[in-house]
């Protein structure tokens, strides 16, 4: 015992390694520079002000401000429901395969940031259903990708460049949400998220054959729309 | 680099609130009250001090522009810090493909009642911290908040999410991993 302490004081002696002047400057720097960019975004997603305007907006027209509100509610509004509607109508006049890949990234982004708000408020379950709808609008982009690549490569190219960024980009964002949380559920959630998420870029580069030709697959998770066709993103409930 | 005073988290509590209201100032007082302990923590896992400062910095700006995640999770903004720190450094392991696991055997068999005498004293700060490398994550990361940090048992236990007993008995089967491995390598 006394050993252990001796070598418990000889740890307690050494002098602690310091950061060097310039690397703190830098740091402060880059620390500085985001939180200026986080408090604009906040500013901008306060969820006070977002209740105020949808108020405001339903007092005025109350079907319209109704609609326009409930594009930025989160999974635990009560707006939330009208938000798959409206999603479910901007699908349907979702023509090119262009537009169909840059609709269903577009929900993907939003199921992310739904997920971010709701780990945040310790809503585990509608967390996950986020990130599981996140998870099925790469799927669907995926497929999309994957019948393109058959009857126009260098489309298909091109919409397969897109999906890959922009899942290289959620997975970044994920990453990041993944080190910050410590409930290990939460952990668990956004790690099967990624590998889904990656999972996508597998689905685009599969012939269309293999999803019995050019039909699309379910999604990963078993609960994607299934089609690319007929995009139906609505929120789970 | 001062110690972290036992009331570190309830000074915190109002320069949080600022922060989230966009004060810069605030910011500031939080940065340069836990930098250079970051640092000195991330160093001490990895032992570069260019990936430190990155780490350190990685662990600064995510500690102060995600703090709604903070909100309302029961630990003190320090412990906080911390673990975005130690996690930050696993991922930087996992992206080195560095493995920092080291034998069962090796991490929790019991002290020798009778090693030959280790002169402790003579040891080198850097024979001390490469030794300490060699340990598992928990050991390495026990000694270091205990005495790197000079944090105390409940402190640590905070961080760690253990109980202050379970840290006491790491802390001691940690002690006995450094003391053999700084056996072998004086051996060798």
């Amino acid at each position: 015992m006394e050993r252990l302490e001796r070598l418990a004081e000889r740890l307690r002696s050494i002098d602690p390694v310091m950061p060097s002047p310039g690397a703190k400057i830098r740091g402060w720097n880059l620390v500085l520079a985001a939180v200026e960019q986080s408090a604009t975004v906040r500013s901008r997603s306060h969820p006070v002000r977002r209740l105020v305007l949808a108020a405001v907006s339903a007092g005025v027209l109350l079907v319209a401000g109704a609609v326009a509100a409930s594009a930025d509610s989160l999974p635990d509004s009560a707006l939330y429901s009208l938000k798959g509607v409206v999603e479910n109508v901007r699908g349907a006049l979702a023509f090119s395969p262009s537009d169909k890949v840059a609709f269903h990234l577009d929900l993907a982004r939003t199921r992310l940031t739904e997920a971010e708000a709701m780990i945040a408020r310790h809503r585990l379950d509608l967390a996950d259903r986020a990130l599981n709808g996140l998870d099925d609008q790469l799927n669907d982009a995926a497929l999309v990708v994957q019948s393109e690549k058959q009857s126009d490569p260098a489309l298909g190219a091109s919409l397969e460049n897109r999906l890959v960024q922009a899942i290289a980009t959620h997975d970044q964002q994920l990453a990041g949400l993944q080190g910050q949380v410590t409930n290990p559920e939460a952990i668990a959630a956004i790690a099967q998220a990624r590998d889904r998420a990656a999972q996508a870029i597998q689905t685009a580069n599969k012939p269309a054959s293999s999803n019995g030709g050019g039909k699309p697959s379910a999604s990963p998770a078993g609960k994607g729309s299934g089609t690319s066709a007929t995009p139906h993103p609505t929120p789970n409930h | 680099m001062q110690p972290l005073g036992k009331a570190a988290s309830d000074d915190d509590r109002p320069l949080i609130e600022r922060v989230r209201r966009g004060d810069q100032d605030a910011a500031r007082i939080l940065y340069e009250r836990y930098f250079d302990r970051i640092y000195n923590y991330v160093y001490a896992r990895l032992g570069r001090a260019e990936d430190a400062e990155d780490l350190a910095i990685d662990t600064m700006t995510r500690s102060l522009t995600r703090l709604d995640l903070f909100q309302d999770q029961g630990v003190a903004f320090s412990s906080w810090v911390y673990r975005i720190a130690h996690n930050a450094t696993i991922d930087h392991y996992r992206r080195q493909g560095r493995a920092t696991l080291v034998p069962l055997e090796s991490a929790t068999m019991p002290v020798s009642a009778d090693p030959s005498e280790l002169a402790v004293e003579q040891l080198s700060n850097e024979d001390l911290r490469e030794a300490l490398r060699t340990l598992t994550d928990e050991q390495q990361q026990v000694l270091i908040l205990r005495f790197f940090q000079d944090l105390t048992a409940a402190q640590a236990a905070r961080i760690m999410g253990k109980s202050v007993g379970a840290v006491q008995a790491l802390q001691h089967r940690a002690l006995g991993s450094l003391e053999r491995a700084l056996h072998g390598r004086t051996n060798n």
